[in-house]
């Protein structure tokens, strides 16, 4: 039988995007989350025993008893788990990109695979994500349900910051298929800065900004509400401040000429939102002002946000850098890639190469002064690549890397597991080492 | 379970559970088989600084053969924190234990007698019920795909 | 979720999205899989966003053809059927700017496209029995036994008989948890048309390894451990004409993959329980070594420092 399309899923905190390898947009993204009847208590305990379904009831009665042993196929996820939560409990089955609770996670997968996908996961070769700094023990489990629960035919576990990289290759800024460069995956949950060295991940210069889609849409919504946009319903107001940060929001290289430009012309840049109420469909508008460039700017100065968390995100990335070893940096600087949603804003990267290059050259000099002027250091490349494919761009990246012909053979097949066990997932074919 | 530290006669300066290595016999004592039927059954070896318990699970037909073995499966890929646990059975068992001095000196000896008979009972109903719900499952998916057709 | 769809989702979305009046023609290109090894490749064509176009493959579509598929899809689909695009058996493609009267109709009937080629030696076979019934002396020879091989080593066949039409499912496990949750299944499949609510139902007969008496002198049967066979016998009342028979072809198409959806479930299902169990029976062990934090708290308390 002719290889069928190997399947590509990502499962991140906020969303999961799966589709089929070789395509360019995941087939469904929706929320990572499943909605089951089994109320807060199934989050530890897995399910209860079910009590046993009577066999000496007559067989017209029997319908409704039986039901209980059933019960764990009672559940929905993604947007419909959504839809139903006033029924049933949601559920988060993966907390910080790591899977948290394996038994919600199963039937999520179960669910995409027959429903969504609908593919018969015998004939199908998978590609799973993993975060950085996943542990093995989380890749066994993962193998163990694929493989037993699931009988797939092969699998793959890429970490997700090689296959952004991957999908940067697409950019036409990008001279080289390197994987080497410095990933900046910021989701709905947590921004990460990762720096990959040849496919391998330097995990102990990985650095997280605990600031991400999430905290942007609360911010604006906090603008809002400051200005006394009172137009918005109470009930609406996280939807609308997401809706203006998708749409509206963009960069500026410079925050109080901005703040300028909006006083001196307003008319040219705050804009309108129009939204209909949820409930009683009543049409409403909203003001968008300085909130357009001032929400991305919490990446770069986060003090305007948060009291806590005060280091800017090119800071970060300098940091990350410098901490890695030193034969690598120079590629690290050169190859900064973006991924995930929350680097989707317009002159993102622009903005960022400028700051990281200022902070690097300011280096530079120093330690040409320092050295008295008798050195010359060649001066810092610094690149930060945006690309259209950005938002999914880990998906893109494993659906890129599962159509290539080479992938069967990283596969980890089902006759190896059933001949080696789920140890074998710690085994990276593409590097030929214990990952 | 009176197991006591025990430096290795055969090689110096190493200790090892006695049962595993078999090197010498005189710290072996008899190994003992509590059997309810040819294939319930319990093997208890023990040694001055080590026993083990292999236990073997009752297994009346194929569904209960295929659902111990996954059971078991997945108990051993979980060894590293079941301390007491052998990641591989004594051959003809399907999970064996093995309790070395330095478990009883880290652990109350009557707690993991308590645990031992604990699984023992639990393993078996375990399997029983997982049996049960199996065939419920089956039920409901037969009834309902074919109730579609009334 | 209990019961499987049959329509293919991704198209449905897809579609749904492209047909919607505001949304703007823009080129698309992905190719998605259905059960039983399907690949469909829906692509607007080349400088025209405005002209999408779905094709499927599939391994059996030329036993299919024989089997008088061309005639159910042309029924269906009529004016969408184009030339078969390159490496494709069959194409159908959608002009954006004229989706007729009822773009809802058209997506559900597309989405089914898997559905409705697999339903032509069915209809066949349903048209034979009915003209069969009304002959007093039929000649069983004249029934036709079609056979699809819809997936790899496994098949279907379909036979018409005068008072009704078998349809035999030659499975394939290939892993033996499988076969054996699979038989436990099967087996209840068989038993529950005794229950007096299903007695409407079509009878199931399962066989292991042994082929049924209608399949015997096919070619190619194998003869193995993992081989199973599972005959569906309906009867007119199961095939009547209209929504009836539609169902019943759709219900029948995806009882292999539902059989398998069910075995994978309770393998996910004994994975849960077994989780619940081993962090209980941890409970349990970890109640053997309670000291060390019990002194460690103590020591924090400051209190019995002194017996360390």
């Amino acid at each position: 039988m002719s290889r069928l399309a190997p399947v590509v899923i990502d499962n991140g905190t906020g969303f999961t995007k799966m589709g089929f390898a070789g395509n360019n947009d995941p087939s469904f993204i929706q929320p990572t989350v499943i909605a089951t009847r089994e109320g807060g208590s199934g989050a530890s305990g897995g399910p209860s025993v079910p009590s046993k379904p009577s066999f000496l009831n007559s067989s017209a009665s029997s319908n409704i008893a039986s039901k209980r042993g059933i019960e764990d196929l009672d559940f929905y996820i993604g947007d419909e788990a959504v839809a139903n939560s006033k029924t049933y409990a949601l559920n988060y089955p993966i907390r910080h990109g790591q899977i948290d609770n394996w038994d919600h996670m199963e039937r999520y997968w179960e669910q995409s695979i027959f429903k969504y996908l609908r593919c018969e996961p015998e004939d199908h070769s998978f590609l799973l994500t993993e975060p950085p700094l996943n542990p093995p023990e989380n890749r066994e489990n993962t193998a163990e349900i694929m493989f037993e629960s699931f009988n797939v035919q092969g699998l793959y576990i890429a970490v997700q910051a090689v296959l952004a990289l991957a999908a940067s290759w697409t950019s036409s800024k990008v001279s080289e298929q390197t994987l080497t460069g410095t990933v900046i995956d910021s989701g709905d949950g947590v921004t990460h800065v990762i720096p990959v060295a040849e496919g391998y991940v330097i995990g102990s210069s990985i650095k997280s900004v605990p600031i991400a889609g999430r905290d942007l849409t609360s911010f604006v919504q906090n603008l809002l509400r400051e200005r006394g946009e009172n137009m918005i319903p109470a009930e609406d107001s996280m939807t609308v401040a997401q809706r203006i940060k998708e749409q509206y929001s963009y960069v500026c290289p410079d925050i109080v000429k901005e703040f300028k430009k909006y006083d001196q012309e307003g008319d040219k840049y705050f804009k309108k939102y129009e939204g209909v109420h949820s409930v009683t469909g009543k049409p409403y508008t909203v003001d968008v002002g300085f909130e357009r460039f001032l929400a991305p700017e919490i990446f770069f100065n986060p003090e305007i946000a948060s009291s806590d968390y005060l280091t800017p995100l090119p800071e970060v990335v300098d940091t990350v850098v410098q901490t890695s070893p030193i034969d690598v940096r120079r590629g690290l600087y050169k190859n900064i890639v973006l991924s995930g949603g929350s680097t989707m804003f317009e002159n993102f990267g622009k903005r960022l190469q400028r700051d990281i290059k200022r902070i690097a050259d300011s280096r530079i000099k120093k330690s040409e002064i320092l050295s008295g002027g008798r050195m010359q250091s060649t001066p810092m490349e610094v690149n930060v690549i945006s690309h259209k494919k950005q938002r999914y761009a880990v998906w893109f990246g494993g659906s890129l890397l599962a159509s290539t012909g080479e992938f069967h053979s990283y596969c980890h097949t089902k006759a190896e597991y059933d001949e080696v066990g789920p140890s074998i997932a710690r085994h990276n074919r593409v590097f030929g080492t214990v990952g | 379970m009176c197991l006591e530290n025990f430096s290795s006669q055969v090689a110096e300066r190493h200790n090892k559970p006695e049962v595993e290595t078999g090197a010498s016999k005189e710290v072996l004592l008899n190994p003992l088989i509590i059997s309810r039927n040819d294939k319930e059954r319990v093997l208890i070896e023990t040694s001055v600084n080590s026993l083990r318990v292999s236990i073997a699970i009752k297994q009346a037909d194929e569904i209960e053969r295929i659902l111990a073995h996954k059971f078991t499966r997945f108990l051993t890929q979980r060894a590293e924190s079941f301390v007491i646990l052998r990641r591989k059975p004594i051959e003809g068992y399907d999970i064996s234990f093995l309790i070395t001095n330095s478990h009883t000196e880290q652990m109350y000896k009557h707690k993991l007698v308590d645990f031992i008979i604990q699984f023992m009972e639990e393993v078996d109903k375990e399997i029983s019920e997982m049996k049960l719900s199996l065939n419920s499952r089956a039920r409901i998916v037969s009834e309902s795909y074919l109730a579609q057709f009334n | 979720m209990i019961l499987l769809d049959y329509h293919n989702r991704i198209i449905e979305d897809t579609l749904k999205a492209r047909f919607h009046p505001e949304s703007k023609p823009k080129p698309v290109d992905m190719s998605i899989v259905d059960f039983d090894g399907v690949s469909y490749h829906l692509a607007t064509l080349d400088d025209q966003d405005t002209k999408l176009a779905l094709s499927i493959r599939w391994n059996c579509w030329s036993e299919l053809v024989q089997y008088g598929a061309m005639d159910v899809l042309r029924r269906d689909y009529k004016q969408w059927i184009v030339e078969s695009e390159q490496g494709y058996d069959f194409t159908l493609q959608f002009d954006l700017e004229n989706i007729g009267a009822d773009p809802e109709e058209l997506i559900r009937k597309v989405a089914l496209l898997k559905r409705n080629a697999m339903a032509a030696p069915f209809e066949r076979a349903f048209d034979a029995q009915s003209l069969a019934e009304k002959e007093d002396n039929w000649d069983p020879s004249s029934s036709q036994l079609m056979t699809i091989h819809y997936r790899d080593g496994e098949a279907i066949y379909i036979q018409n008989q005068q008072d009704r039409v078998t349809v035999i499912f030659s499975t394939l496990f290939k892993e033996e948890t499988d076969r054996v949750f699979a038989k436990v299944f099967l087996q209840e499949f068989v038993d529950a048309r005794k229950k007096p609510h299903l007695q409407n139902a079509p009878q199931v007969i399962y066989s292991h390894r042994e082929p049924p008496l209608e399949i015997r002198h096919a070619p190619g049967l194998l003869d193995s451990e993992n081989q199973g066979y599972i005959t569906f016998v309906l009867f007119p009342r199961n095939f009547a004409a209209g929504a009836v028979r539609e169902e019943t072809i759709s219900r029948i198409q995806i009882f292999r993959d539902y059989l398998h959806y069910h075995i994978k479930c309770s393998k996910a299902y004994m994975h849960s329980r077994m989780r619940a169990r081993v962090s209980d029976f941890l409970k349990v062990l970890n109640r053997a070594k309670p000291e060390i934090q019990a002194s460690e708290k103590k020591l924090a308390s400051g209190r019995a420092f002194r017996r360390v």
